[in-house]
């Protein structure tokens, strides 16, 4: 591996230095459009924002496949060590870009930002995803801390959007006092962790750790360490117990931005804990395992936060009459989902992480756009709501549908796929107890998906128009059908999605 | 008596510190809160100097006391019958409360006691502001930079929230 110094790394950030300049740009193309017409003005400020976006995701493509092969040799760490440039990092950041492309075209129709003035918020949204790509990527401790925190300033920003919105307010101020708390909590942690090895990097870290003068006594400062850690990636995935902002923030939040809540940092917060652990704390044995470095299990750790987190979301989950309370619940659970890959310590267990957040994406997205949708048309989010959307739109009800079957993971859905890696990956980790515990979860996912489902084909008695029909936005159309084909094809699309994380898993052991 | 001097410097201005705290926490006075913050961020200062980190102390002093205090100090004086307000912070669950607050402390004292923390090698003393700045420029030219985003969003925010609806 090459240590470059910042002017070589440059070639490798180009996406990066696209999407900072375009968020500069965006800025000054809202300041300068002030006096023109509201039209015109929106026009000025998406557009390039949408151009910035395609041209950082031109370039993240282009990278992603030229660094191509499975040629492990290929991974440089950046600006002295500061950021990872690897496969892991490359797919996630494709990932996080094209996000960010979905929300931005999400925000465009959606009713409840149509009062304001949208400049600000793409602004936000153009900084978080870069900075959620630095997250990913970071293998540096201050690097971890500052783009966590860059990310969660502008996320309690975009949550408070709508000012004159009392939930949007609450859900902000709580959402910064949750924040604020886990990212000292992790801050304090890290300062151990230096004053334990000395160097902030992961990979030093590591080193420091594996001395045998260290491992015999630094049990329990270790401990206290992973726990403290485990607060700020926690909060960032949402997994229990760091989990009681999300029904409120999902709640209050304008929807395109909840959607982006539930993709975004989440996954961004995995990958801080597969650079974290994977990186600083354990060794790979070169028959792709994993084994842990030091002398605390952090492994158990991980394996109860995901028993626990998967079991409370679905179970709160059954108890929402609010849909978007429920698919905070919801995504709750597929935290923890999502944490069994990396309690397999293996290579499997990373690429069946990469591969359940590419199929979240799209799964989670979609249904989220389907709220959107109906909120447009009813201004409800109650789940009672519902009622009678089958006789209003049957294709939406079809699509949403299928978004469901893909979040509860039956077969013919890319959901299956997803789920289907992840058991895979501890099955062969030897803890078969465990995917045991995840399949009776999602069985008792499938009741809330189902519900929802159920009461769409409902009668509608208390609407108005039972038979108006909901009107639906052609970028909106357009938007559902990009979305919705790789949760009916994905199946098929099996052997790509598993080169595809073939190649990406392989980041950190050679580092 | 030579090493009694700085321990006698270091616990003076332990005790400021930990009992200004406790002051801006439990107080019930605002301005009284406030001020006794300004001990506390002197003291941490006293602690950068007495570690040799000069130019963190000056940072410390200039930008949380000469800065942010005073923004705080005018914010409380400016808002209207400031010194008649009672604060109202009830105390719900002491006694839980106050069993894991000292479980919490006893698991850090016995963690910072018996752990093999890295010894730094002793360096030698004298200003730290060119070494700072060189590090600044090579090796943390990264983090640097994105904490200049991290500001910009921030100020960006700010400015968002006490804006009034009319003038978008």
């Amino acid at each position: 591996m090459d240590r470059l110094d910042a002017v070589s790394s440059l070639k490798y950030f180009v996406p990066e230095l696209v999407l900072v300049l375009t968020l500069i740009g965006v800025l000054l193309c809202d300041l300068i459009s002030k006096n023109r017409a509201p039209m015109e003005r929106r026009l000025l400020i998406v557009l390039p924002s949408l151009f910035g976006l395609l041209v950082a995701l031109f370039f993240s493509v282009s990278i992603y496949f030229s660094a191509s092969g499975p040629d492990p040799s290929d991974a440089q760490a950046l600006f002295s060590n500061m950021v990872a440039f690897d496969g892991f990092g490359s797919l996630l950041r494709i990932l996080f870009i094209f996000t960010a492309i979905i929300i931005l075209l999400f925000t465009i129709e959606s009713r409840e930002l149509r009062s304001v003035h949208h400049g600000e918020l793409l602004v936000l949204l153009l900084t978080v995803t870069v900075a959620l790509i630095w997250m990913a990527n970071s293998i540096n401790l201050l690097m971890i801390y500052l783009a966590l925190e860059t990310v969660s300033v502008a996320s309690y920003i975009m949550v408070g959007y709508l000012k004159t919105d009392r939930l949007s307010n609450e859900a902000s101020l709580k959402y910064i006092l949750f924040g604020a708390v886990s990212t000292g909590t992790m801050l304090f942690g890290l300062s151990l962790l230096y004053g334990l090895t000395g160097s902030l990097d992961l990979y030093e870290i590591r080193a420091a750790l594996m001395s045998e003068q260290v491992v015999a006594s630094s049990g329990p400062a270790l401990m206290v360490i992973i726990v403290l850690v485990l607060a700020g990636i926690g909060f960032k995935t949402a997994t229990v117990p760091f989990h009681f902002w999300c029904p409120d923030v999902y709640t209050g939040a304008p929807t395109p931005v909840t959607a982006f809540l539930s993709v975004g940092p989440k996954v961004a917060g995995f990958a801080v804990l597969v650079r974290f652990f994977y990186g600083g704390m354990a060794s790979s044995t070169g028959e792709q395992t994993w084994t842990m470095v030091g002398s605390v299990d952090w492994q158990t750790i991980l394996m109860g936060i995901s028993i626990i987190t998967m079991t409370l979301g679905n179970i709160a989950a059954l108890l929402q009459t609010n849909l978007k309370r429920l698919f905070a619940y919801s995504s709750i659970a597929h935290a923890g989902y999502i944490m069994m890959g990396a309690v397999a310590l293996s290579d499997r267990g990373i690429k069946a992480m990469l591969a359940y957040v590419v199929v979240y994406l799209f799964m989670n997205l979609g249904a989220f756009l389907v709220i959107i949708v109906v909120h447009n048309n009813t201004g409800s989010f109650d789940i009672k709501d519902y009622a009678g959307i089958w006789r209003r739109s049957p294709m939406l009800t079809i699509v949403m549908g299928i978004f469901l079957f893909s979040l509860m993971g039956i077969p013919p859905f890319a959901g299956f796929l997803a789920k289907w890696y992840v058991f895979a990956a501890v099955i062969q980790a030897g803890l078969v107890w465990l995917a045991v515990i995840g399949v009776l979860n999602s069985a008792i996912g499938a009741f809330y998906y189902v519900k929802i489902l159920k009461t769409m084909f409902m009668e509608g008695s208390d609407t108005a128009e039972p038979s108006s029909k909901l009107e639906l936005h052609p970028l909106y159309a357009v938007l559902l059908f990009v979305l919705v084909v790789p949760n009916i094809v994905g199946l098929l699309l099996w052997g790509y999605l598993d080169r595809v994380t073939e190649y990406s898993h392989k980041l950190l052991d050679v580092m | 008596m030579e090493d009694l001097a700085p321990k006698i410097i270091f616990w003076v201005f332990a005790a400021l510190m930990l009992g200004s705290a406790l002051i801006v926490v439990a107080g019930k006075n605002l301005v009284r809160s406030a001020f006794a913050l300004l001990a506390t961020f002197f003291s941490v200062a006293a602690f950068y100097v007495m570690l040799g980190a000069d130019f963190l102390a000056g940072a410390q002093v200039l930008v949380y006391v000469g800065g942010i205090l005073t923004l705080i100090l005018f914010g409380v004086m400016l808002t209207n019958r400031i010194y008649s307000l009672e604060l109202n912070t009830p105390r719900f669950q002491v006694v839980p409360g106050a069993l894991v607050s000292a479980a919490i402390f006893m698991i850090l004292v016995t963690v910072v006691r018996v752990t093999p923390w890295k010894q730094a090698s002793i360096v030698e003393e004298g200003p730290t502001t060119a070494r700072i700045g060189q590090a600044l420029m090579n090796q943390y030219v990264l983090p640097f930079e994105v904490a200049s985003v991290l500001l910009l969003i921030a100020l960006l925010g700010a400015a968002m929230l006490v804006r009034r609806r009319t003038d978008l």
